[in-house]
């Protein structure tokens, strides 16, 4: 395939999220400054959130191009095993400083979730999914081309070791259920286009929700947010845990048509947690309202749909896999969070890619929309027609017809 | 079926339905619920305080100049936050710097499940809680308060009172004047940020500054108040009173400028008082029976009425008989008793006899009490003298009780010879040194006074009050009075007590005390009192001194309240340099 221009919509949905994620944090950075030195007896300056966000956005911009204009994807593709080796491994290890009380690993709240390298933290769960992406990118085209999908041994234990150890690591060992959702549409996104037949996929996802289930309903700690959300959605009296998400909603609420503008959120005071990471959409309910919260989500929704034009029109298999691999991650992302923000499911923890505080989760994200974008430059014209519903060849067109004929 | 339904089809829907539903839930909250979120964002937001109005200081006079007794210091609470604040190091930090400020019990705090927010410790000064905020313990706030502070310790508690913890002003002039002391607390309403610190985000913020209270200055001499106070300490030391109540006072102006009652309490820690009596004030607050001390009144209304003169005659029994109650002369002398004795000598020797024959010449019948005499009695003692009537002094009074000239009662003309000599009823110190005051002064009643006016830019500026000058008795009455008064006290000047080329003139008075709704007789229950007067030779008396000398129990004579009056009156007459006419 013929190089050409890359995907102006992503690049540019890119970089405006970048942006504005910037003038949000600079206006309400001092806020946030101020409740944790009021709080904690902090000593932050005004600025500081301002410039840790401006240095995550300049590492981010660097991985971002090096991604999309430096490093090719086919040397990124052979790194596939070396790089989730390396983030499993992170995660073991964090696990096991933590277990062993070590201060290089950074507990909040109870939960283990980063490096503390002095200078910065790091989540390793943030490269794990990238980590992963690229991984089942490769393994997954690998597998198909071997046309061992679908079988047990080949395909889904090796799969489900993967799989498997990187929930552990973050769901139980970080109690990162966020993360977890993510990782979970990472591999049932790329699964859906790697060509896993219909029945098994179905009885995948069946699976996985059943144990979903069940992990919820066995944490007592997990249970008091799902609680919480219905608690609020029916409107009853705030209590400690329905709180960020009655605050969330009463930004956002407040926020009306146009919103109450730059700097004059009051919710950012103190009242809203975590009001410069998970809950920044809030915010920016509360400082934009309905038309710039339309506007971002118009932005998420351009970018979405372009990753999946671009997976559409890309010819091979492992870099098809490996975009729609961003797409889920982008989408689980950005609907966990709003859909948490506006209390349609229980909060669960997790960033919204590319706008809030955060350097970890900005940096592997914007790495790998970078890759996405290099991906654009070798699209063809039209779209190629890689598998339907039913497995191409088997099955072929009588699948709908017999099936409409059970139905 | 279109050939193309790929699987990107499936998540392109996903993506586009997943998004739908997250822009009509935005349309829900941002467009149709917005005005119910701003309701209740206005609800959290808005910070409703009250702006604390800074309370008034009490001054004292230091000659002229006033001078703080009751002062507002910065105060510090320490509040925590128990689910983040970490237990052994605010612990070990209150238990370091501030061990005497805890209030509360740590270990129950902690306790406590879900609690949120507690004042540990409080009225911590400046100094220690510098101390506490840079040991940087997570979660402790420091709360801003005042506190009154007492430059001068213990001295004038019972006049001065206290604030409690509500910002009210409890007995004293705290409590009588809290109104004035503490203004008027301003509002502010505004949006606030999660720790209640006001933002200049919105638009209907509403502030109305606080009305601060008003520096009061007292009438009071600070100097003379803790003399006095030290004085009186030592008499109750030397004897078997437990308590002693001391008025000085401006016989011409009214204005008082000493008043206690021991013992003092601590005022910064009015809590430690056992017992809330501590807190009164004996001089204004508490009627009893003054006892011979009210012969001046009787006298003064016989000769007023011109009745009898100092030089009038009677014959002195040992006891008199009234409605079948035998009435007698504490004093029984042989050189007094069946003799024919001048109204002057029975006011020096304090005989009931004679106080009892001024009334029966009030009443027109040497020989018996009548209705007559009963109501003149009545007019001088409740309308003229104002016995048994709140004065208007500018503190919390009691008023006192007088019987009505024609009450339905057995052996009223009993009761009026016994009010001849001050038992059988009952008023203030305050109100019997103002109708003494009216005795000495010329025979003008004028409403007592303790406060000079407030303190505004270093000037006293006088508060309007209804104040009254009644010219109660004549001149010739009042000097009649003054000699009698200071013939009283001659043995005193021979002594070498009172000094030559002054006016000293006094009365003693030696009250039984009603035990079990009776008169003790037994005389083992006394309460002592002495009133008495001091000034130039030849000149009107500059002030009047009231002592009262009381203990549970414990007999205290008119003679022991008068050598606490003679140690008072020198001290008076040293410290405000009364000159003697030689």
């Amino acid at each position: 395939m013929r190089k050409h221009k890359s995907d102006l919509v992503i690049l540019f949905a890119t970089l405006g999220l970048m942006v504005l994620g910037l003038i949000v944090i600079y206006a309400i950075g001092p806020m946030r400054a101020n409740v944790l030195n009021n709080a904690y007896g902090a000593n932050y300056d005004a600025n500081y959130f301002f410039i840790g966000q401006l240095r995550s956005v300049a590492i981010s911009l660097a991985a971002f191009f090096l991604s999309f204009k430096v490093i090719p994807y086919k040397y990124v593709k052979k790194f596939a095993k070396p790089i989730i080796i390396v983030a499993l491994s992170l995660s073991a290890l964090l696990w096991v400083l933590s277990l062993a009380g070590s201060s290089l690993a950074k507990c909040e709240l109870g939960e283990c979730r980063w490096f503390n390298l002095g200078f910065m933290s790091f989540q390793p769960a943030e490269l794990l999914k990238l980590a992963l992406v690229i991984y089942l990118a490769d393994f997954l085209a690998r597998k198909k081309e071997e046309g061992t999908i679908g079988q047990f041994r080949e395909f889904w234990l090796p799969l489900i070791i993967v799989a498997g150890a990187s929930l552990f690591f973050v769901v139980i060992a970080q109690g990162d259920l966020g993360t977890g959702v993510a990782i979970i549409a990472i591999i049932f996104g790329t699964l859906l286009v790697a060509g896993v037949p219909a029945k098994q996929y179905l009885i995948m996802l069946a699976v996985v929700f059943t144990v979903a289930i069940g992990a919820v309903a066995t944490s007592s700690h997990r249970m008091e947010r799902i609680y919480a959300w219905l608690d609020t959605i029916q409107g009853a009296e705030v209590t400690d845990s329905t709180y960020h998400i009655e605050n969330a909603m009463l930004a956002i609420g407040t926020g009306g048509f146009f919103g109450v503008g730059i700097g004059n959120s009051v919710q950012a005071t103190g009242y809203l947690p975590e009001s410069i990471n998970d809950s920044v959409f809030a915010i920016m309910g509360e400082t934009f309202g309905f038309v710039g919260l339309f506007a971002i989500i118009a932005v998420f929704g351009a970018l979405l749909i372009r990753m999946l034009k671009v997976a559409d029109h890309t010819a091979s298999p492992d870099q098809r896999i490996l975009v729609v691999g961003v797409f889920s991650w982008t989408l689980a992302q950005v609907a966990v969070n709003i859909m948490a923000m506006t209390g349609l499911v229980p909060v669960t923890g997790i960033t919204l890619p590319l706008l809030s505080y955060g350097g970890t989760s900005m940096l592997f994200i914007a790495f790998a929309l970078g890759l996405v974008l290099q991906i654009s430059c070798y699209t063809s014209r039209e779209g190629i027609n890689h598998e339907d519903i039913s497995s191409r060849g088997r099955l072929g067109g009588s699948h709908y017809s017999s099936r409409r004929r059970r139905s | 079926m279109p050939k193309k339904f790929s699987r990107i089809q499936i998540l392109k829907t996903v993506t586009l339905v997943a998004l739908a539903i997250i822009a009509v839930r935005l349309f829900a909250i941002q467009i149709i619920e917005h005005d119910a979120w701003v309701a209740k964002a206005n609800e959290q937001h808005t910070l409703l305080e009250t702006i604390t109005a800074k309370r008034g200081e009490i001054y004292m006079m230091d000659g002229s100049e006033p001078t703080p007794v009751v002062m507002n210091q910065t105060v510090y609470q320490v509040i925590i936050d128990p689910a983040v604040t970490k237990k052994d190091e605010i612990k070990q930090v209150l238990e370091t710097y501030a061990k005497d400020y805890i209030t509360a019990n740590l270990d129950d705090i902690y306790n406590i499940e879900g609690l949120r927010y507690y004042v540990v410790a409080k009225n911590i000064p400046y100094s220690i809680a510098t101390k506490i905020a840079e040991a940087e313990v997570s979660s402790v706030w420091l709360k801003k308060g005042n506190q009154r502070v007492y430059p001068e310790g213990e001295m004038g508690s019972t006049l001065l009172g206290f604030v409690n913890a509500d910002g009210i002003g409890q007995y004293g002039v705290e409590g009588s004047l809290n109104k004035l002391l503490s203004g008027t607390d301003g509002l502010l309403k505004t949006i606030s940020d999660v720790n209640n610190v006001a933002l200049s985000i919105g638009t209907d913020n509403i502030k109305i500054p606080a009305e601060d209270g008003k520096d009061v200055v007292l009438s009071v001499d600070r100097g003379l108040e803790k003399g006095i106070e030290e004085i009186a300490a030592t008499h109750i030391e030397n004897t078997a009173a437990t308590n002693a109540a001391v008025l000085v006072m401006n016989p011409n102006t009214g204005e008082v400028i000493a008043m206690t009652s021991l013992p003092n309490y601590d005022p910064a820690n009015y809590g430690q008082v056992k017992d809330a009596s501590a807190y009164i004030n004996q001089v204004t607050e508490v009627p009893y029976e003054p006892a011979s001390i009210f012969k001046n009144f009787t006298f003064s209304a016989a000769i007023n009425e011109e009745k009898m003169t100092a030089d009038t005659t009677y014959f002195n029994t040992p006891y008199t008989e009234v409605d079948g109650n035998k009435i007698w002369n504490a004093e029984q002398r042989a050189t007094l008793n069946n003799q024919t004795l001048t109204m002057k000598q029975a006011l020096y020797w304090s005989l009931n006899v004679g106080s009892i024959q001024a009334l029966k010449f009030l009443g027109d019948n040497p020989d018996e009490i009548t209705a007559t005499g009963r109501e003149r009695l009545y007019h001088y003692y409740y309308d003229k003298f104002r016995l048994g009537q709140a004065t208007g002094i500018e503190l919390i009074e009691a008023e006192g009780f007088i019987w009505d000239p024609h009450a339905e009662i057995y052996g009223l003309n009993a009761a009026y010879a016994n009010m001849t000599f001050g038992q059988n009823l009952s008023a203030t110190m305050i109100q019997t040194a103002t109708a003494f005051s009216a005795v000495v002064n010329g025979g003008y009643w004028r409403t007592p006074t303790i406060v000079k006016g407030t303190l505004e830019n270093n000037e006293i500026i006088p508060i309007d009050s209804e104040k009254v000058e009644d010219k109660i008795l004549s001149d010739e009455t009042s000097a009649t009075m003054r000699d009698m008064l200071i013939n009283n006290r001659n043995y005193k000047v021979r002594s070498g007590i009172d000094k030559p080329g002054y006016a000293i003139g006094g009365k003693s008075g030696t009250a039984q005390v009603v035990v079990n709704g009776a008169y003790d007789d037994t005389m083992s229950n006394l309460v002592g009192s002495y009133i008495g007067f001091v000034g130039s030779e030849g000149e009107l008396p500059e002030y009047v001194i009231m002592v009262k000398m009381w203990g549970e129990g414990q007999a205290l004579s008119g003679g022991e309240a008068q050598n606490l009056f003679d140690s008072l009156s020198n001290y008076v007459i040293k410290y405000l340099k009364i000159k003697p006419v030689l």
